[in-house]
Protein backbone atom coordinates (compact mmCIF):
# COMPACT_ATOMS: atom_id res chain seq x y z
CA UNK A 1 0.00 0.00 0.00
CA UNK A 2 1.25 3.47 -0.78
CA UNK A 3 1.57 6.13 1.92
CA UNK A 4 -1.21 8.06 0.20
CA UNK A 5 -3.57 5.06 0.42
CA UNK A 6 -2.70 4.55 4.10
CA UNK A 7 -3.42 8.22 4.84
CA UNK A 8 -6.76 8.08 3.01
CA UNK A 9 -7.65 4.86 4.84
CA UNK A 10 -6.92 6.46 8.22
CA UNK A 11 -8.87 9.63 7.32
CA UNK A 12 -11.94 7.76 6.02
CA UNK A 13 -12.03 5.21 8.84
CA UNK A 14 -11.57 7.95 11.43
CA UNK A 15 -14.30 10.09 9.85
CA UNK A 16 -16.89 7.31 9.51
CA UNK A 17 -16.18 4.94 12.39
CA UNK A 18 -14.99 7.81 14.59
CA UNK A 19 -18.16 9.74 13.74
CA UNK A 20 -20.30 6.74 14.66
CA UNK A 21 -18.40 6.28 17.93
CA UNK A 22 -18.68 9.97 18.76
CA UNK A 23 -22.45 10.17 18.20
CA UNK A 24 -23.02 6.85 19.96
CA UNK A 25 -21.09 8.08 23.00
CA UNK A 26 -23.09 11.32 23.04
CA UNK A 27 -26.34 9.36 22.86
CA UNK A 28 -25.27 7.07 25.71
CA UNK A 29 -24.29 10.04 27.88
CA UNK A 30 -27.56 11.84 27.06
CA UNK A 31 -29.60 8.80 28.03
CA UNK A 32 -27.69 8.47 31.30
CA UNK A 33 -28.26 12.16 32.01
CA UNK A 34 -31.99 11.84 31.34
CA UNK A 35 -32.21 8.84 33.64
CA UNK A 36 -30.54 10.77 36.46
CA UNK A 37 -32.98 13.66 35.90
CA UNK B 1 -59.57 7.22 22.07
CA UNK B 2 -56.64 6.54 19.84
CA UNK B 3 -53.84 4.38 21.16
CA UNK B 4 -50.38 4.87 19.74
CA UNK B 5 -47.62 2.38 20.30
CA UNK B 6 -44.16 3.60 21.18
CA UNK B 7 -40.65 2.24 21.12
CA UNK B 8 -39.67 1.14 24.62
CA UNK B 9 -36.38 3.01 24.55
CA UNK B 10 -34.12 5.15 22.40
CA UNK B 11 -32.05 2.05 21.63
CA UNK B 12 -35.09 0.25 20.31
CA UNK B 13 -35.70 3.10 17.86
CA UNK B 14 -32.02 3.36 16.90
CA UNK B 15 -31.58 -0.39 16.34
CA UNK B 16 -34.83 -0.73 14.38
CA UNK B 17 -33.84 2.24 12.19
CA UNK B 18 -30.34 0.87 11.69
CA UNK B 19 -31.96 -2.44 10.73
CA UNK B 20 -33.95 -0.55 8.12
CA UNK B 21 -30.87 1.28 6.82
CA UNK B 22 -28.43 -1.63 6.74
CA UNK B 23 -29.57 -3.84 3.89
CA UNK B 24 -28.15 -5.88 1.08
CA UNK B 25 -27.02 -2.65 -0.64
CA UNK B 26 -24.39 -2.13 2.05
CA UNK B 27 -22.96 -5.60 1.56
CA UNK B 28 -23.30 -6.32 -2.15
CA UNK B 29 -23.39 -2.90 -3.81
CA UNK B 30 -21.07 -0.63 -1.83
CA UNK B 31 -17.87 -2.72 -2.26
CA UNK B 32 -18.44 -3.02 -6.03
CA UNK B 33 -19.25 0.65 -6.57
CA UNK B 34 -16.39 1.89 -4.37
CA UNK B 35 -13.91 -0.39 -6.11
CA UNK B 36 -14.99 0.52 -9.63
CA UNK B 37 -15.21 4.30 -9.08
CA UNK B 38 -11.80 5.42 -7.97
CA UNK B 39 -11.45 3.76 -4.54
CA UNK B 40 -10.24 6.36 -2.06
CA UNK B 41 -11.47 9.35 -4.04
CA UNK B 42 -14.96 7.79 -4.30
CA UNK B 43 -14.94 7.37 -0.52
CA UNK B 44 -14.24 11.09 -0.04
CA UNK B 45 -17.26 11.97 -2.21
CA UNK B 46 -19.31 9.30 -0.39
CA UNK B 47 -18.59 10.88 3.02
CA UNK B 48 -19.44 14.34 1.64
CA UNK B 49 -22.87 13.14 0.44
CA UNK B 50 -23.53 11.40 3.74
CA UNK B 51 -23.55 14.93 5.16
CA UNK B 52 -25.27 16.68 2.22
CA UNK B 53 -28.01 14.16 1.37
CA UNK B 54 -28.48 11.34 3.87
CA UNK B 55 -28.28 13.04 7.25
CA UNK B 56 -30.43 16.11 6.36
CA UNK B 57 -33.13 13.80 4.97
CA UNK B 58 -32.94 11.37 7.88
CA UNK B 59 -33.43 14.31 10.28
CA UNK B 60 -36.34 15.59 8.15
CA UNK B 61 -38.02 12.18 8.19
CA UNK B 62 -37.66 11.85 11.96
CA UNK B 63 -39.17 15.35 12.31
CA UNK B 64 -42.14 14.51 10.01
CA UNK B 65 -43.00 11.32 11.90
CA UNK B 66 -42.55 12.86 15.33
CA UNK B 67 -44.69 15.86 14.48
CA UNK B 68 -47.48 14.16 12.53
CA UNK B 69 -47.61 10.73 14.23
CA UNK B 70 -48.94 9.32 10.97
CA UNK B 71 -47.57 7.30 8.07
CA UNK B 72 -46.25 8.91 4.89
CA UNK B 73 -49.55 10.19 3.44
CA UNK B 74 -50.95 11.54 6.71
CA UNK B 75 -47.58 13.10 7.55
CA UNK B 76 -47.41 14.89 4.19
CA UNK B 77 -50.94 16.25 4.70
CA UNK B 78 -49.95 17.45 8.17
CA UNK B 79 -46.57 18.91 7.20
CA UNK B 80 -46.92 19.94 3.55
CA UNK B 81 -50.67 20.60 3.52
CA UNK B 82 -53.55 18.75 1.81
CA UNK B 83 -52.20 19.46 -1.67
CA UNK B 84 -49.18 17.24 -0.98
CA UNK B 85 -51.09 14.08 -0.06
CA UNK B 86 -50.21 12.62 -3.47
CA UNK B 87 -46.51 13.18 -2.73
CA UNK B 88 -46.80 11.20 0.49
CA UNK B 89 -48.64 8.54 -1.48
CA UNK B 90 -45.79 8.49 -4.01
CA UNK B 91 -43.30 7.86 -1.18
CA UNK B 92 -45.52 5.02 0.05
CA UNK B 93 -46.01 3.50 -3.41
CA UNK B 94 -42.30 3.69 -4.18
CA UNK B 95 -41.26 1.98 -0.92
CA UNK B 96 -44.02 -0.61 -1.31
CA UNK B 97 -43.01 -1.40 -4.90
CA UNK B 98 -39.47 -1.94 -3.62
CA UNK B 99 -40.80 -4.14 -0.82
CA UNK B 100 -42.54 -6.34 -3.38
CA UNK B 101 -39.34 -7.25 -5.21
CA UNK B 102 -37.14 -6.96 -2.11
CA UNK B 103 -39.03 -9.95 -0.69
CA UNK B 104 -37.59 -11.88 -3.65
CA UNK B 105 -34.06 -10.69 -2.76
CA UNK B 106 -34.61 -11.66 0.88
CA UNK B 107 -35.74 -15.08 -0.32
CA UNK B 108 -32.52 -15.48 -2.34
CA UNK B 109 -30.50 -14.70 0.78
CA UNK B 110 -32.44 -17.29 2.80
CA UNK B 111 -31.92 -19.93 0.09
CA UNK B 112 -28.18 -19.35 -0.01
CA UNK B 113 -28.03 -19.36 3.79
CA UNK B 114 -29.67 -22.79 3.72
CA UNK B 115 -27.28 -23.96 0.98
CA UNK B 116 -24.27 -22.75 2.97
CA UNK B 117 -25.51 -24.70 6.00
CA UNK B 118 -26.04 -27.93 4.06
CA UNK B 119 -22.71 -27.65 2.23
CA UNK B 120 -24.38 -27.39 -1.19
CA UNK B 121 -22.24 -24.37 -2.09
CA UNK B 122 -18.94 -26.16 -1.53
CA UNK B 123 -19.81 -29.54 -3.05
CA UNK B 124 -18.07 -28.70 -6.35
CA UNK B 125 -16.14 -25.84 -8.00
CA UNK B 126 -19.17 -24.48 -9.87
CA UNK B 127 -21.79 -25.32 -7.22
CA UNK B 128 -22.76 -21.74 -6.45
CA UNK B 129 -23.16 -20.78 -10.10
CA UNK B 130 -25.21 -23.93 -10.76
CA UNK B 131 -27.46 -23.20 -7.80
CA UNK B 132 -27.92 -19.55 -8.78
CA UNK B 133 -28.71 -20.47 -12.40
CA UNK B 134 -31.31 -23.08 -11.51
CA UNK B 135 -32.76 -21.24 -8.53
CA UNK B 136 -33.32 -17.67 -9.72
CA UNK B 137 -36.39 -17.20 -11.90
CA UNK B 138 -37.85 -20.50 -10.68
CA UNK B 139 -40.78 -21.61 -8.51
CA UNK B 140 -38.24 -22.31 -5.75
CA UNK B 141 -37.57 -18.55 -5.70
CA UNK B 142 -41.34 -18.05 -5.29
CA UNK B 143 -41.26 -20.33 -2.26
CA UNK B 144 -38.43 -18.38 -0.61
CA UNK B 145 -40.14 -15.09 -1.52
CA UNK B 146 -43.21 -16.35 0.35
CA UNK B 147 -41.07 -17.41 3.32
CA UNK B 148 -39.44 -13.97 3.51
CA UNK B 149 -42.83 -12.25 3.36
CA UNK B 150 -44.21 -14.58 6.04
CA UNK B 151 -41.23 -13.83 8.30
CA UNK B 152 -41.71 -10.07 7.89
CA UNK B 153 -45.47 -10.39 8.44
CA UNK B 154 -44.91 -12.39 11.62
CA UNK B 155 -42.74 -9.61 13.06
CA UNK B 156 -44.92 -6.68 11.96
CA UNK B 157 -47.98 -8.52 13.32
CA UNK B 158 -46.76 -7.70 16.84
CA UNK B 159 -46.46 -4.01 16.02
CA UNK B 160 -43.58 -1.79 16.93
CA UNK B 161 -42.69 -3.86 19.97
CA UNK B 162 -42.22 -6.89 17.72
CA UNK B 163 -40.01 -4.84 15.40
CA UNK B 164 -38.04 -3.54 18.38
CA UNK B 165 -37.49 -6.99 19.88
CA UNK B 166 -36.31 -8.48 16.59
CA UNK B 167 -34.01 -5.53 15.85
CA UNK B 168 -32.53 -5.72 19.35
CA UNK B 169 -31.38 -9.26 18.59
CA UNK B 170 -30.58 -9.15 14.87
CA UNK B 171 -28.76 -5.82 14.52
CA UNK B 172 -26.10 -6.28 17.22
CA UNK B 173 -25.61 -9.83 15.87
CA UNK B 174 -25.28 -8.45 12.33
CA UNK B 175 -22.63 -5.95 13.50
CA UNK B 176 -20.68 -8.73 15.25
CA UNK B 177 -20.89 -10.98 12.17
CA UNK B 178 -19.66 -8.25 9.83
CA UNK B 179 -16.79 -7.39 12.20
CA UNK B 180 -15.78 -11.09 12.43
CA UNK B 181 -15.88 -11.43 8.64
CA UNK B 182 -13.88 -8.22 8.14
CA UNK B 183 -11.23 -9.31 10.65
CA UNK B 184 -10.97 -12.70 8.95
CA UNK B 185 -10.65 -11.01 5.55
CA UNK B 186 -7.89 -8.56 6.56
CA UNK B 187 -5.88 -11.36 8.18
CA UNK B 188 -5.77 -13.42 4.96
CA UNK B 189 -2.39 -13.42 3.18
CA UNK B 190 -2.52 -10.82 0.41
CA UNK B 191 -5.44 -8.92 1.94
CA UNK B 192 -3.44 -5.67 1.86
CA UNK B 193 -3.95 -5.62 -1.92
CA UNK B 194 -7.71 -5.34 -1.28
CA UNK B 195 -7.18 -2.48 1.17
CA UNK B 196 -4.90 -0.76 -1.35
CA UNK B 197 -7.56 -1.19 -4.07
CA UNK B 198 -10.29 0.23 -1.82
CA UNK B 199 -8.35 3.17 -0.41
CA UNK B 200 -5.89 4.24 -3.13
CA UNK B 201 -7.24 7.55 -4.43
CA UNK B 202 -7.51 8.52 -8.05
CA UNK B 203 -7.73 12.29 -7.64
CA UNK B 204 -8.36 12.87 -11.32
CA UNK B 205 -11.60 10.90 -10.91
CA UNK B 206 -12.96 13.66 -8.67
CA UNK B 207 -13.07 15.93 -11.71
CA UNK B 208 -15.64 13.60 -13.30
CA UNK B 209 -19.30 14.14 -12.34
CA UNK B 210 -19.94 10.39 -12.55
CA UNK B 211 -17.96 9.70 -9.37
CA UNK B 212 -19.92 12.28 -7.39
CA UNK B 213 -23.25 11.06 -8.76
CA UNK B 214 -22.36 7.45 -7.98
CA UNK B 215 -21.37 8.47 -4.44
CA UNK B 216 -24.65 10.37 -4.05
CA UNK B 217 -26.63 7.44 -5.44
CA UNK B 218 -24.96 5.03 -3.03
CA UNK B 219 -25.90 7.27 -0.09
CA UNK B 220 -29.46 7.65 -1.37
CA UNK B 221 -29.92 3.90 -1.76
CA UNK B 222 -28.10 2.42 1.19
CA UNK B 223 -28.89 4.80 4.06
CA UNK B 224 -32.65 4.61 3.46
CA UNK B 225 -32.86 8.42 3.59
CA UNK B 226 -35.86 9.75 1.68
CA UNK B 227 -37.63 6.39 1.48
CA UNK B 228 -40.30 7.23 4.11
CA UNK B 229 -39.15 4.31 6.27
CA UNK B 230 -37.53 6.48 8.95
CA UNK B 231 -40.65 8.67 8.94
CA UNK B 232 -42.70 5.55 9.64
CA UNK B 233 -40.56 4.42 12.59
CA UNK B 234 -40.54 8.02 13.89
CA UNK B 235 -44.34 7.76 14.30
CA UNK B 236 -43.55 5.53 17.28
CA UNK B 237 -40.86 7.76 18.85
CA UNK B 238 -41.32 8.63 22.48
CA UNK B 239 -42.68 12.14 23.03
CA UNK B 240 -39.42 13.54 24.42
CA UNK B 241 -37.17 11.74 21.93
CA UNK B 242 -34.18 13.38 20.27
CA UNK B 243 -34.17 13.87 16.48
CA UNK B 244 -30.85 15.26 15.24
CA UNK B 245 -28.43 13.13 17.27
CA UNK B 246 -30.33 10.00 16.28
CA UNK B 247 -30.12 11.15 12.65
CA UNK B 248 -26.34 11.43 12.80
CA UNK B 249 -26.09 8.12 14.62
CA UNK B 250 -28.10 6.28 11.95
CA UNK B 251 -26.20 7.86 9.04
CA UNK B 252 -22.74 7.18 10.43
CA UNK B 253 -23.75 3.74 11.75
CA UNK B 254 -25.04 2.66 8.37
CA UNK B 255 -21.96 3.86 6.52
CA UNK B 256 -19.71 2.19 9.12
CA UNK B 257 -21.27 -1.14 8.15
CA UNK B 258 -20.74 -0.32 4.46
CA UNK B 259 -17.04 0.29 5.08
CA UNK B 260 -16.72 -2.98 6.99
CA UNK B 261 -18.46 -4.79 4.13
CA UNK B 262 -16.16 -3.14 1.58
CA UNK B 263 -13.08 -4.24 3.52
CA UNK B 264 -14.52 -7.74 3.97
CA UNK B 265 -15.42 -8.30 0.32
CA UNK B 266 -12.40 -6.69 -1.36
CA UNK B 267 -9.80 -8.20 0.99
CA UNK B 268 -11.35 -11.63 0.42
CA UNK B 269 -11.37 -11.15 -3.37
CA UNK B 270 -7.75 -9.95 -3.53
CA UNK B 271 -6.44 -12.54 -1.08
CA UNK B 272 -8.12 -15.54 -2.70
CA UNK B 273 -8.37 -14.72 -6.40
CA UNK B 274 -6.54 -11.48 -7.28
CA UNK B 275 -6.38 -12.37 -10.98
CA UNK B 276 -10.16 -12.30 -11.33
CA UNK B 277 -10.82 -9.06 -9.43
CA UNK B 278 -12.07 -7.14 -12.47
CA UNK B 279 -14.44 -9.96 -13.40
CA UNK B 280 -15.68 -10.32 -9.80
CA UNK B 281 -16.23 -6.60 -9.21
CA UNK B 282 -17.95 -6.32 -12.60
CA UNK B 283 -20.25 -9.31 -11.98
CA UNK B 284 -23.15 -7.20 -10.64
CA UNK B 285 -24.77 -7.45 -7.22
CA UNK B 286 -26.17 -10.94 -7.67
CA UNK B 287 -23.12 -12.31 -9.50
CA UNK B 288 -20.75 -11.07 -6.81
CA UNK B 289 -22.85 -12.31 -3.91
CA UNK B 290 -24.35 -15.57 -5.08
CA UNK B 291 -21.70 -16.84 -7.51
CA UNK B 292 -18.32 -15.39 -6.58
CA UNK B 293 -18.47 -15.02 -2.79
CA UNK B 294 -19.25 -18.74 -2.21
CA UNK B 295 -16.41 -19.69 -4.59
CA UNK B 296 -13.99 -17.45 -2.71
CA UNK B 297 -15.07 -18.69 0.71
CA UNK B 298 -14.75 -22.29 -0.49
CA UNK B 299 -11.02 -21.71 -1.08
CA UNK B 300 -10.44 -20.05 2.31
CA UNK B 301 -9.32 -21.98 5.43
CA UNK B 302 -12.48 -22.43 7.52
CA UNK B 303 -14.41 -20.95 4.62
CA UNK B 304 -17.51 -23.13 5.12
CA UNK B 305 -18.08 -21.55 8.54
CA UNK B 306 -17.41 -18.01 7.32
CA UNK B 307 -19.75 -18.57 4.37
CA UNK B 308 -22.58 -19.41 6.79
CA UNK B 309 -21.77 -16.25 8.78
CA UNK B 310 -21.77 -14.18 5.57
CA UNK B 311 -25.18 -15.38 4.39
CA UNK B 312 -26.54 -15.11 7.93
CA UNK B 313 -25.46 -11.45 8.01
CA UNK B 314 -26.91 -10.88 4.54
CA UNK B 315 -30.22 -12.51 5.53
CA UNK B 316 -30.45 -10.44 8.72
CA UNK B 317 -29.72 -7.27 6.75
CA UNK B 318 -32.36 -8.14 4.14
CA UNK B 319 -35.08 -9.18 6.61
CA UNK B 320 -34.75 -6.15 8.90
CA UNK B 321 -35.05 -3.87 5.85
CA UNK B 322 -38.02 -5.85 4.51
CA UNK B 323 -39.74 -5.55 7.90
CA UNK B 324 -39.44 -1.74 7.78
CA UNK B 325 -40.95 -1.62 4.27
CA UNK B 326 -43.81 -3.85 5.43
CA UNK B 327 -44.43 -1.57 8.40
CA UNK B 328 -44.49 1.52 6.14
CA UNK B 329 -47.28 0.13 3.99
CA UNK B 330 -49.11 -1.29 7.03
CA UNK B 331 -48.94 2.08 8.79
CA UNK B 332 -50.54 3.85 5.81
CA UNK B 333 -53.36 1.30 5.71
CA UNK B 334 -53.91 1.64 9.47
CA UNK B 335 -54.13 5.41 9.02
CA UNK B 336 -56.79 4.75 6.38
CA UNK B 337 -58.88 2.97 9.00
CA UNK B 338 -57.93 -0.70 8.59
CA UNK B 339 -56.98 -2.85 11.55
CA UNK B 340 -53.37 -4.05 11.67
CA UNK B 341 -54.56 -7.62 11.16
CA UNK B 342 -56.55 -6.85 7.99
CA UNK B 343 -53.83 -4.52 6.67
CA UNK B 344 -51.15 -7.17 7.13
CA UNK B 345 -53.00 -10.04 5.52
CA UNK B 346 -54.15 -7.90 2.61
CA UNK B 347 -50.69 -6.49 2.11
CA UNK B 348 -49.00 -9.89 2.40
CA UNK B 349 -51.30 -11.38 -0.22
CA UNK B 350 -50.92 -8.45 -2.63
CA UNK B 351 -47.13 -8.32 -2.19
CA UNK B 352 -46.86 -12.05 -2.84
CA UNK B 353 -48.93 -11.95 -6.03
CA UNK B 354 -47.32 -8.78 -7.41
CA UNK B 355 -43.86 -10.13 -6.56
CA UNK B 356 -44.37 -13.31 -8.58
CA UNK B 357 -43.13 -11.79 -11.88
CA UNK B 358 -39.93 -10.59 -10.15
CA UNK B 359 -39.40 -14.01 -8.60
CA UNK B 360 -40.00 -15.83 -11.87
CA UNK B 361 -38.30 -13.47 -14.35
CA UNK B 362 -35.00 -11.80 -13.43
CA UNK B 363 -35.61 -9.15 -16.15
CA UNK B 364 -38.79 -8.03 -14.36
CA UNK B 365 -36.86 -7.86 -11.09
CA UNK B 366 -34.12 -5.75 -12.72
CA UNK B 367 -36.72 -3.46 -14.28
CA UNK B 368 -38.51 -2.88 -10.99
CA UNK B 369 -35.21 -2.27 -9.21
CA UNK B 370 -34.37 0.35 -11.86
CA UNK B 371 -37.75 2.10 -12.01
CA UNK B 372 -38.34 2.42 -8.26
CA UNK B 373 -34.68 2.91 -7.36
CA UNK B 374 -34.67 6.10 -9.43
CA UNK B 375 -38.13 6.86 -8.02
CA UNK B 376 -36.56 7.19 -4.58
CA UNK B 377 -34.80 10.36 -5.72
CA UNK B 378 -38.25 11.83 -6.36
CA UNK B 379 -39.29 10.73 -2.86
CA UNK B 380 -36.35 12.66 -1.38
CA UNK B 381 -37.34 15.72 -3.42
CA UNK B 382 -40.96 15.47 -2.20
CA UNK B 383 -39.85 15.34 1.45
CA UNK B 384 -37.86 18.55 0.90
CA UNK B 385 -40.87 20.20 -0.80
CA UNK B 386 -43.22 19.30 2.06
CA UNK B 387 -40.70 20.63 4.59
CA UNK B 388 -40.38 23.87 2.60
CA UNK B 389 -44.17 24.29 2.55
CA UNK B 390 -44.28 23.82 6.34
CA UNK B 391 -41.35 26.16 6.87
CA UNK B 392 -37.96 24.51 7.27
CA UNK B 393 -36.85 26.87 10.03
CA UNK B 394 -40.13 26.28 11.84
CA UNK B 395 -39.67 22.51 11.55
CA UNK B 396 -36.12 22.92 12.86
CA UNK B 397 -37.00 25.05 15.87
CA UNK B 398 -40.32 23.37 16.80
CA UNK B 399 -39.49 19.71 16.19
CA UNK B 400 -35.79 19.01 15.51
CA UNK B 401 -34.54 21.36 18.23
CA UNK B 402 -37.72 20.97 20.28
CA UNK B 403 -38.60 18.88 23.30
CA UNK B 404 -36.05 16.16 24.05
CA UNK B 405 -33.33 17.40 21.68
CA UNK B 406 -29.85 16.23 22.64
CA UNK B 407 -28.24 17.97 19.70
CA UNK B 408 -29.46 21.29 18.37
CA UNK B 409 -28.78 21.95 14.72
CA UNK B 410 -28.20 25.26 13.01
CA UNK B 411 -29.27 26.91 9.80
CA UNK B 412 -27.06 24.61 7.71
CA UNK B 413 -29.90 22.09 7.84
CA UNK B 414 -32.39 24.67 6.56
CA UNK B 415 -30.08 25.43 3.63
CA UNK B 416 -29.58 21.71 2.96
CA UNK B 417 -33.34 21.06 2.77
CA UNK B 418 -34.26 24.19 0.79
CA UNK B 419 -31.41 24.14 -1.72
CA UNK B 420 -29.11 21.13 -1.60
CA UNK B 421 -31.63 18.27 -1.49
CA UNK B 422 -33.70 19.54 -4.46
CA UNK B 423 -30.55 20.20 -6.52
CA UNK B 424 -29.13 16.75 -5.73
CA UNK B 425 -32.44 14.98 -6.40
CA UNK B 426 -32.93 16.64 -9.78
CA UNK B 427 -29.28 16.06 -10.74
CA UNK B 428 -29.60 12.37 -9.89
CA UNK B 429 -32.87 11.82 -11.77
CA UNK B 430 -31.57 13.60 -14.87
CA UNK B 431 -28.21 11.81 -14.74
CA UNK B 432 -29.71 8.32 -14.39
CA UNK B 433 -32.14 8.97 -17.23
CA UNK B 434 -29.27 10.25 -19.41
CA UNK B 435 -27.24 7.11 -18.57
CA UNK B 436 -30.23 4.98 -19.55
CA UNK B 437 -30.69 6.94 -22.78
CA UNK B 438 -27.02 6.54 -23.69
CA UNK B 439 -27.14 2.79 -23.07
CA UNK B 440 -30.10 2.40 -25.44
CA UNK B 441 -30.38 5.51 -27.67
CA UNK B 442 -32.62 3.82 -30.25
CA UNK B 443 -35.22 2.27 -27.98
CA UNK B 444 -34.96 4.78 -25.15
CA UNK B 445 -38.71 5.47 -25.04
CA UNK B 446 -39.89 1.86 -25.31
CA UNK B 447 -42.09 1.46 -22.21
CA UNK B 448 -41.55 -2.30 -22.09
CA UNK B 449 -37.74 -2.38 -22.15
CA UNK B 450 -36.27 -3.47 -18.81
CA UNK B 451 -33.70 -0.68 -18.48
CA UNK B 452 -34.51 2.57 -20.26
CA UNK B 453 -36.10 5.99 -19.89
CA UNK B 454 -39.45 4.98 -21.37
CA UNK B 455 -39.94 2.23 -18.83
CA UNK B 456 -39.39 4.68 -15.96
CA UNK B 457 -41.60 7.42 -17.41
CA UNK B 458 -44.39 4.98 -18.32
CA UNK B 459 -44.65 3.44 -14.85
CA UNK B 460 -44.15 6.74 -13.03
CA UNK B 461 -46.79 8.44 -15.17
CA UNK B 462 -49.41 5.80 -14.39
CA UNK B 463 -48.78 6.06 -10.64
CA UNK B 464 -48.54 9.86 -10.60
CA UNK B 465 -51.77 10.37 -12.60
CA UNK B 466 -53.68 8.01 -10.31
CA UNK B 467 -52.31 9.65 -7.18
CA UNK B 468 -53.00 13.19 -8.40
CA UNK B 469 -56.58 12.25 -9.26
CA UNK B 470 -56.99 10.59 -5.87
CA UNK B 471 -55.49 13.46 -3.88
CA UNK B 472 -58.75 14.71 -2.36
CA UNK B 473 -59.87 11.21 -1.50
CA UNK B 474 -56.51 10.55 0.15
CA UNK B 475 -56.85 13.70 2.26
CA UNK B 476 -60.37 12.75 3.35
CA UNK B 477 -59.37 9.19 4.14
CA UNK B 478 -56.09 9.91 5.92
CA UNK B 479 -56.82 13.13 7.81
CA UNK B 480 -57.86 13.10 11.44
CA UNK B 481 -56.26 11.86 14.64
CA UNK B 482 -53.77 8.96 14.61
CA UNK B 483 -55.54 5.62 14.32
CA UNK B 484 -55.33 2.70 16.69
CA UNK B 485 -51.94 1.14 16.02
CA UNK B 486 -52.05 -1.60 18.56
CA UNK B 487 -51.08 -5.13 17.49
CA UNK B 488 -53.86 -7.71 17.17
CA UNK B 489 -52.87 -9.29 20.46
CA UNK B 490 -50.19 -8.66 23.07
CA UNK B 491 -47.76 -5.78 22.80
CA UNK B 492 -47.67 -2.80 25.10
CA UNK B 493 -49.57 0.31 24.10
CA UNK B 494 -49.59 3.77 25.57
CA UNK B 495 -53.15 5.05 26.01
Amino acid sequence: MTTEAIVIMIVILTAVWGGFGFFLTRAILSERGKRHD
Amino acid sequence: MSRVEQFGSRWGLVLATLGMAVGTGNIWRFPRIAASNGGGSFLVAWVVFLLLWSIPLIIAEFAFGKRARKGTIGAFVEIGGPKTAWMGAWVAVCATAIMIYYAVVSGWCLRFLAASLTGDLTSSAGASEALWTTFNSSWAAVLTQGLALAAALAVVWFGVRGIERVATILIPTLFVLVVILAIRAVTLPGAERGLAFLFTPDWSALAKPDIWLQALTQNAWDTGAGWGLILTYAVYMRAREDVALNGFLIGFGNNSVSLLAGIMVLCTVFAINPGAQAEIVGAGNEGLTFIWIPQLFAQMPGGAVFMVLFFLALSFAALTSLISMFELATRVLIDAGLSRRVALFGLGAVAFVLGLPSALYIEVFQNQDWVWGVGLMLSGLFIAIAAIRFGVDRLRTEVVNGDGADLRIGRWWTIAIIALIPIQAIALIVWWLVVAYQSNPEGWLDPFSPFNVGSVLFQWAIVLVVLLLANRWLVRRLSGPPSDTSPPKGGEVIP
